[in-house]
């Protein structure tokens, strides 16, 4: 069984990495280093999390309800439009979203969060307006035929067969928002942002790495968390991850 | 077509040895408004008196220091407190002299020359609002820290390098002796601290000196009556290789040097930052009006 032998070698192979950088990091005392910043990390992950819990929410309640609207027949002229106007959002730099948003909502995390809200709304729009204009026509038509009213076909033909793509999206967005939120430190409102810019400012890449580790560790974590929602939410028949 | 050939080459001959004949300096700066004045001003200068410049700046203090240290920056403006707590370690208590000395002697070991330093000195401050401090009865650190202690509600605007740094926060309220929770610091970039304290968002902002907005938002720097901070001189810092291949650096960045001082410095600032000219500008007006450029 060659194929098993390969894996059992890789796995071995990782062991033995994960073992030697162990070694090195306890040697060089970097392990310490990290254990000093500790109180911190926690403090601010913390903080980090309030930020994109409260934006990314924010973004998600108006996002996919505007989603929908856009996509209905009705507003087929101005969808296109719309979503170049939000798209306004994601282009200009963040930074600037939050220097400004500073300027009528004053320091700290309400303008950062405004600044995170605009930032996110985009790709959960954009998803949610995309996957229910993929819902297949043939269905739409069969739901019509057995006389479904719109709300009807809205709640239980097209929302259940866009699910998963907007699922995608909110897992962009949020992606985009854990990554952006280090940035809310440059206008008081905290996050792991402080260690990161405080440890380029001052030479210390194990301050930067304290922040920027558990900064991508988040990401991950709260990704996998929306993965992990979509599989048991998305109904099964419309769900690539159990079909 | 052999005539246009000849030419040509001529040309590109020509061009190879003008670059070969210019000396290039790479000339840095850190990421406030002071240090891009006089990185642009610098490299301006410089380049009308026929280097090839290239201009680095946005940096913060330590990573600047470290590229110059490395060698992929030859000059830029240093303070001379800041060489000597966070680079040198120093904590002693010396003049303001004995500190330019005392790091030029200490730099001189790792190839980097202090040249003239100029009159102005860039020091940290605490500043408040001039009617909140009024009201207060606040004019010196010291009585900011007994207003602190006394649980006044104070709240901070600090930049992160100032947070971390060896002559920063943690040192000055040992100094002082006081003690601010954390939630009551908020940590922001340098530039919008001014804003913040403006608009009364906070009590306290960590400022520079020379810095134009303070007397144009009408704050009040407090007195650091203990002298905890060293002297900042603002001194321009070169490589020791690069003033070995350009000897006539030296006399050039004096001149330079010697037309700062704290007003002039303030007044560049402001034009920057309260008129919001830009800075490329307010350099060339300055060079233009000392018959530099």
């Amino acid at each position: 069984m060659p194929t098993l032998n390969l894996s059992g070698a890789m796995r071995l192979l990782v062991l033995v990495a994960f073992f030697v950088a162990g070694v090195w990091s306890q040697s060089s005392g970097v392990i310490d280093d990290f254990i000093f910043y500790l109180p911190d990390i926690q403090y601010l992950a913390v903080q980090h999390l309030w930020l994109t819990a409260v934006s990314g929410s924010l973004a998600i309640l108006v996002a996919i309800p505007l989603g929908i609207l856009l996509s209905r027949p009705s507003m087929a002229k101005v969808a296109e439009s719309a979503m170049q106007v939000l798209n306004v959002g994601t282009t200009i730099p963040t930074l600037a979203v939050l220097a400004l948003s500073m300027s009528f909502l004053g320091i700290g995390t309400v303008p950062a969060i405004f600044g995170l809200f605009v930032a996110t709304l985009l790709p959960i729009t954009r998803n949610t307006y995309t996957g229910l204009k993929g819902v297949s026509p043939a269905l739409m038509e069969a739901a019509a035929g057995i006389g479904m009213s719109p709300t009807q076909r809205l709640l239980r033909v097209e929302l259940p067969n866009a699910l998963y793509v907007i699922f995608a999206g909110i897992r962009t967005a949020l992606a985009i928002n854990i990554g952006t939120v280090p940035l809310a430190f440059l206008i008081g409102a905290g996050g792991l942002g402080e260690l990161i810019f405080t440890g380029i400012d001052l030479y210390d890449p194990v301050m930067m790495l304290s922040g920027a580790i558990p900064t991508a560790l988040l990401a991950v974590v709260v990704d996998m968390l929306i993965a992990i929602t979509a599989f048991l939410v998305v109904p099964r028949g419309v769900n690539p991850g159990r079909a | 077509m052999k005539n246009v050939m000849t030419l040509l080459s001529g040309l590109a001959l020509a061009g190879t040895l003008a670059t070969a004949q210019a000396n290039e300096v790479v000339v840095g700066g850190k990421n406030f408004t002071e240090q891009q004045i006089l990185a642009s001003m610098t490299s301006q200068y410089l380049e009308h008196l026929g280097y090839d410049v290239e201009k680095r700046s946005g940096m913060g203090s330590a990573v600047l220091r470290q590229a110059q240290e490395n060698g992929q920056i030859d000059l830029y403006w240093e303070y001379t407190g800041t060489s000597l707590i966070n680079y040198n370690d120093v904590t002693e208590r010396l003049s303001p002299e004995e500190t330019y000395e005392r790091v030029k002697e200490l730099d001189a070991e790792k190839g980097l020359v202090w040249l003239a330093p100029s009159d102005a000195n860039n020091t940290y401050a605490l500043a408040m609002r001039e009617d909140d401090a009024e009201e207060r009865g606040i004019a010196t650190l010291s009585d900011l820290a007994q207003a602190v202690n006394d649980d006044e509600g104070l709240t901070f605007a600090l930049n992160a390098e100032f947070y971390a740094r060896e002559d920063g926060w943690r040192p000055l309220q040992q100094a002082y002796d006081f003690r601010v929770g954390r939630a009551d610091v908020k940590r922001m970039d340098s530039g919008l601290v001014y804003q913040a304290l403006r608009d009364g968002q906070v009590e306290v902002g960590l400022v520079f000196a020379t810095d134009g907005r303070i007397p144009a938002f009408d704050f009040r720097v407090l007195a650091d009556d203990q002298d905890y901070f060293p002297a900042y001189a603002l001194t321009p810092v070169v490589r020791a290789e690069t003033l070995e291949a350009n000897p006539e650096l030296e006399a050039q960045m004096d001149k330079l040097s010697g037309l700062l001082d704290d007003a002039t410095m303030s007044s560049l600032n402001a034009q920057v930052d309260v008129e919001k000219q830009t800075i490329e500008r307010v350099a060339e007006d300055f060079l233009t009006e000392h018959d530099l450029l």
